[in-house]
């Protein structure tokens, strides 16, 4: 425990935070380079062979169409005599050459080139026919051209379109190969995608983990300090508190009882020197000293840690308190208490009043007002503490309140288990509020509320 | 480009959230204002369905604007279908509808005669036999029909006299061209399969209910090409001439010089077939060169389904870039021609094919409607499916019109619901052509439904900008003048078009050119390239004035437009 605690999360999390970003690069990476090649398989083998598959079709087609019209030219039924479809087979020839040569450029595999060649020999002999039988037309010997047609020609046809079906059966083979090779490459990217993706939610599964834990340890750690800080700031307060009181008693008990001592030695002195001797204005004024200091003592005393505090309510320290301060600084203060006055701890009447303390020196020093006003509530279930004034408010003197003072008001009301809210005032200003809930559970808090008659 | 048009660029130009430039929405600078009710015209397609699903009735009609009485306004021609044989309820034709001079029209089919009942499909206008006044090629499913403008205001039906009867196929898309430069104009019809009521497929859906095919259906049927003796008789070159093709299946054609050779080259939109480019040689034949040019096929091999399909120099470069509708999920194609002569697709990463994903075009036509000098593109969309929102989601049967504004340097973008409500609202388009009907010097649009109604859209301008117009008479060359390119040259911006008949689907716009200028009141300079062979140049005209630009007689203003 205390290792994790010593331990810094960072590198651990900036170590998963890499690794997960390196997975999904990874798996980026992989999926394009996959997707790329099933593009490149595509251009190169499926668009490929459709484009071969078109232009395959589009020779069987002029073969038909070579077909029909051997099949016009038997049938006799055109009042045009056989040279008219000279145009039309030389059109047919053009455009088969044409196909054929495209064909060619885009066919791939070598039994396919042998029958190319094959078909491109029959062609070239069946061409060599065509011309016959034109010729024989041409020479109006029309039953020889006839014959030809019908015993040569169609049959070269026949044999060619069987020809260009194989090309295009075989064609089809290569298509469905080239399916079923994508389909296995969809397979193996679709089987490695999950892979990665495994690998990917683990890492990430991982490095949540990580996170989880430390920042259990982090938050272990934070509150283990909170709590000590919070130990440290009572004991600190505790510490200023009874260091105060010590002070201000030995103020007043010793100091003061020497000084009173002094001053009365002083004054059965001053008694009994003839009224004209020359000491007597010297002891006169060491007397008069005497007393500034002895009343100097005191006040300081009742500064560091009123009396009245440990031996009355707050109400009346907070009475005893303003005179004083209106006196010393000039600025008036309203005081008003509401509600049915109940006892309070020692240690909970201290803090209430010095964080009043604190409030009130925020209000002379930075927020610029000559008057404030000091609400004191006692409600069934808490006591409420509010100092308002209407000066500059809160954010404008916030350069100038980030000090020690807030920190120690929040300190305090912490130790009381209290709230403390700085608000705005209207129309402008700033209110401190404390609240103390009532606590039965022996923590920080007022204790169960006791009717002390006050009002 | 001087460096004020450049700071115009600029300022035409917004960067989206990626980053990328992107055309910025500017003020249209015209409204379309449907006028069709106010305008007298009162017509409704019928595709004679009654639940037999027959291939046909889903391929709607087309339209035309011809000057049928040559009296300087342009008239309306709108083609019509008819009931089925042995389910007849009405009878209808299409209609003729003179322009009364003040925005409306009246109704002169049966005056004309030309109330014939037939299965039209689409319609070609070309004075085939040079006498000033326009001929009408009607393509039917079944016989096509020529009809010879007698001058009076009336047709005579000379499809027998002229050779061209005895055909029965389901022809759509027609054009009057000089493909052998003799003076004469010729003809070329696309098929589309070959079908009849008595062989129709049963196709489904869901395999009890009957739904309409799509073409794999059945058999293509060649395109035909006939050469114009002169004597009102044509003769079919279509096997000697090399375009005979028993596979296509074609929708729309489109002339253009592809090469700059002078001779006019040919673009044929077949449906899930590939597209042709047929290469005028020069000899009477031509050579389909759009496997080469990369028209055939989508950029991924795929015959895509061609519909309409139009030429226009629309980025002003001087070659003609082109346009092809397509099914939905296909997107149009719209090509620009590289340095290579190969095409090259651009709408994929531009807003045409994006916004065109969920469209099926048809009729589509470029055509500067906010008369700023670059070339518009507008597309009549709907679906050939009834039943589609039950299939696919976001496509629906009848579909808003894409009109895709030329920002300059040939960037587009969709602007259709700017340009008013009634233009925007979805319909279940085919046919579309341009005129400037009101001779305000803009250009007027005309959509045709299927099944439905015709609709007429006023071109009111609110930018201010200027256009001059250009109606070329041939002398030499064919009196209308079809196949002259017309390049003008206007404070640095250079624009050129081409007389043409056929383009965007089963249509046919007005033959004189509109050159919008943007804020340029005057032409600097005018070349005029004939069929014959023919250079003319005019310099420094007036802009806001309509001009007849005779062959070998030069150049005469008209008042006004």
């Amino acid at each position: 425990m205390a290792m994790m605690t010593d331990r810094s999360p960072t590198p651990a999390l900036l170590s998963g935070l890499l690794i997960t970003m390196m997975t999904v690069v990874a798996y980026s990476g992989y999926v394009a380079v996959q997707i790329n090649g099933l593009r490149r398989v595509q251009r190169d083998l499926a668009d490929r062979n459709r484009k071969d598959s078109l232009q395959l079709l589009r020779i069987h087609n002029d073969l038909n169409s070579v077909a029909l019209a051997m099949r016009d030219m038997l049938d006799n039924e055109e009042p045009y005599p056989l040279t008219a479809w000279s145009a039309q087979f030389r059109r047919i020839h053009e455009d088969l050459d044409d196909a054929l040569q495209r064909e060619e450029q885009l066919a791939v595999g070598q039994p396919t080139q042998e029958q190319h060649e094959f078909l491109s020999a029959s062609l070239a002999r069946f061409w060599d026919a065509v011309d016959r039988t034109f010729i024989l037309a041409k020479e109006k010997r029309l039953v020889e051209a006839r014959q030809q047609i019908r015993l040569s020609l169609q049959a070269r046809q026949q044999a060619l379109s069987t020809s260009v079906s194989r090309l295009l059966v075989a064609n089809n083979e290569r298509e469905e190969q080239t399916a079923l090779y994508i389909t296995q490459v969809y397979d193996q990217v679709q089987q490695r995608a999950y892979f990665f993706l495994a690998g990917t939610l683990t890492a990430i599964l991982v490095t949540g983990l990580y996170l989880t834990l430390a920042n259990r340890t982090l938050f272990g750690k934070i509150s283990l300090l909170a709590g000590q800080r919070r130990e440290l700031a009572q004991k600190l307060i505790s510490t200023q508190e009874s260091t105060l009181r010590d002070v201000s008693r030995e103020l007043h008990d010793e100091f003061g009882q020497i000084l009173t001592a002094i001053g009365a030695m002083l004054s059965r002195m001053h008694k009994h020197i003839p009224g004209e001797s020359t000491l007597r204005p010297g002891l006169l004024e060491v007397l008069e000293i005497t007393q500034a200091t002895l009343d100097k003592v005191r006040s300081l005393s009742q500064a560091l840690h009123p009396t009245i505090l440990d031996e009355a309510d707050l109400a009346s320290t907070i009475d005893w308190y303003l005179p004083l301060l209106q006196r010393r600084t000039g600025i008036v203060i309203d005081f008003r208490t509401a509600g049915m006055c109940f006892d309070l701890e020692p240690g909970v009447r201290i803090h209430t009043y010095r964080i009043l303390q604190e409030a009130l020196n925020n209000v002379i020093r930075h927020s610029g007002s000559h008057r404030a006003w000091v609400r004191l509530e006692y409600q069934p279930g808490a006591l409420i503490l509010e100092v308002e004034d209407h000066g500059k408010g809160l954010r404008s003197a916030a350069s100038h309140q980030r000090g020690i003072g807030l920190v120690a008001m929040r300190e305090r009301a912490e130790l009381l288990g209290a709230t403390i809210e700085f608000l705005t005032a209207s129309p402008a200003g700033t209110v401190v509020r404390l609240t103390i809930p009532h606590r039965n559970d022996g923590g920080p808090g007022l204790s169960r509320p006791v009717l002390s008659g006050f009002d | 480009m001087n460096r004020r048009e450049f700071i115009a660029g600029l300022m035409a130009l917004r960067l989206d959230d990626s980053g990328l430039l992107l055309p910025q929405r500017m003020p249209l600078g015209f409204r379309l204002t449907e006028i069709t009710e106010r305008a007298g015209i009162d017509f409704r397609h019928n595709s004679g369905a009654y639940g037999s699903k027959l291939l046909p009735e889903t391929l709607g009609a087309g339209c035309a604007f011809l000057d049928y009485d040559a009296d300087g306004w342009p008239d309306i021609l709108l083609i019509n279908g008819m009931d089925w044989p042995r389910h007849k309820r009405q009878r209808t034709t299409l209609h003729l509808y003179h322009n009364n001079r003040n925005s409306t029209f009246s109704d002169v089919t049966r005056k004309a005669g030309l109330d014939v009942e037939m299965y039209g499909m689409g319609v070609a206008v070309g004075d085939y036999n040079n006498d000033g006044f326009p001929d009408i090629f009607v393509t039917c499913v079944g016989q096509s029909r020529l009809f010879r403008n007698a001058g009076n205001g009336t047709f005579i039906d000379v499809t027998r006299s002229s050779g061209l009867g005895g055909r029965h196929a389901f022809s759509t898309s027609a054009m009057w061209f000089d493909f052998d430069r003799d003076g004469l104009l010729d003809l070329f019809v696309c098929n589309y399969v070959k079908w009849s009521p008595e062989h129709d497929i049963f196709c489904s859906s869901d395999g009890e209910r009957k739904s309409y095919c799509t073409p794999e259906a059945y058999h293509g049927e060649t395109c035909w090409l006939f050469r114009n003796r002169g004597n009102g008789t044509f003769e079919d070159v279509t096997a000697q001439s090399g375009l005979f093709d028993s596979s296509s299946k074609s929708l729309g054609v489109a002339m253009l010089d592809y090469d700059r050779d002078g001779w006019t080259d040919l673009l044929i939109s077949n449906d899930t077939q590939p597209n042709k480019l047929y290469r005028n040689m020069g000899d009477g034949t031509f050579r389909d060169v759009a496997v080469g040019a990369g028209l055939a096929f989508s950029d991924d091999g795929k015959a895509r389904a061609g519909m309409g399909v139009d030429a226009g120099d629309f980025n002003n470069s001087g070659s003609a870039g082109l346009i092809i509708t397509n099914f939905d999920d296909e997107m149009i194609g719209l090509y620009r021609m590289k340095e290579n002569g190969r095409y090259e697709d651009v709408a994929p990463a531009t807003e045409v094919g994006r916004s065109s994903k969920k469209t099926l075009g048809f009729g589509c036509v470029f055509a500067d409607l906010n008369l700023d000098g670059w070339l518009d593109l507008v597309v009549a969309n709907g679906h050939i499916d009834e039943a589609i929102r039950l299939g696919r989601s976001g496509v629906g049967y009848a579909q808003p019109p894409h009109l895709f504004l030329n920002v300059g340097e040939g960037v587009f973008t969709d602007a259709a619901s700017e340009a008013g409500l009634e233009f925007s609202r979805p319909k279940v388009a085919r046919g579309l052509a341009y005129c400037d009907f009101d001779r305000d010097g803009d250009l007027d649009l005309l959509m045709t439904t299927n099944n439905g109604p015709a609709h007429l859209f006023r071109n009111d301008q609110l930018s201010g900008n200027h256009s001059v117009r250009f109606r070329l008479v041939g002398t030499k060359s064919n009196r209308d003048g079809i196949g002259a390119s017309v390049r003008i040259t206007c404070s640095g911006l250079s624009q050129s078009q081409i007389v043409k008949s056929g383009s965007s689907y089963l249509s046919q716009s007005e033959l004189p050119l509109t050159f919008g200028l943007g804020r340029r009141d005057q032409v600097q300079s005018i070349v005029i390239q004939w069929p014959s062979g023919r250079t003319e140049e005019y310099k420094n005209l007036r802009t806001g004035a309509s001009y007849i630009c005779t062959e070998s007689k030069g150049i005469t203003p008209r008042a006004g437009f």
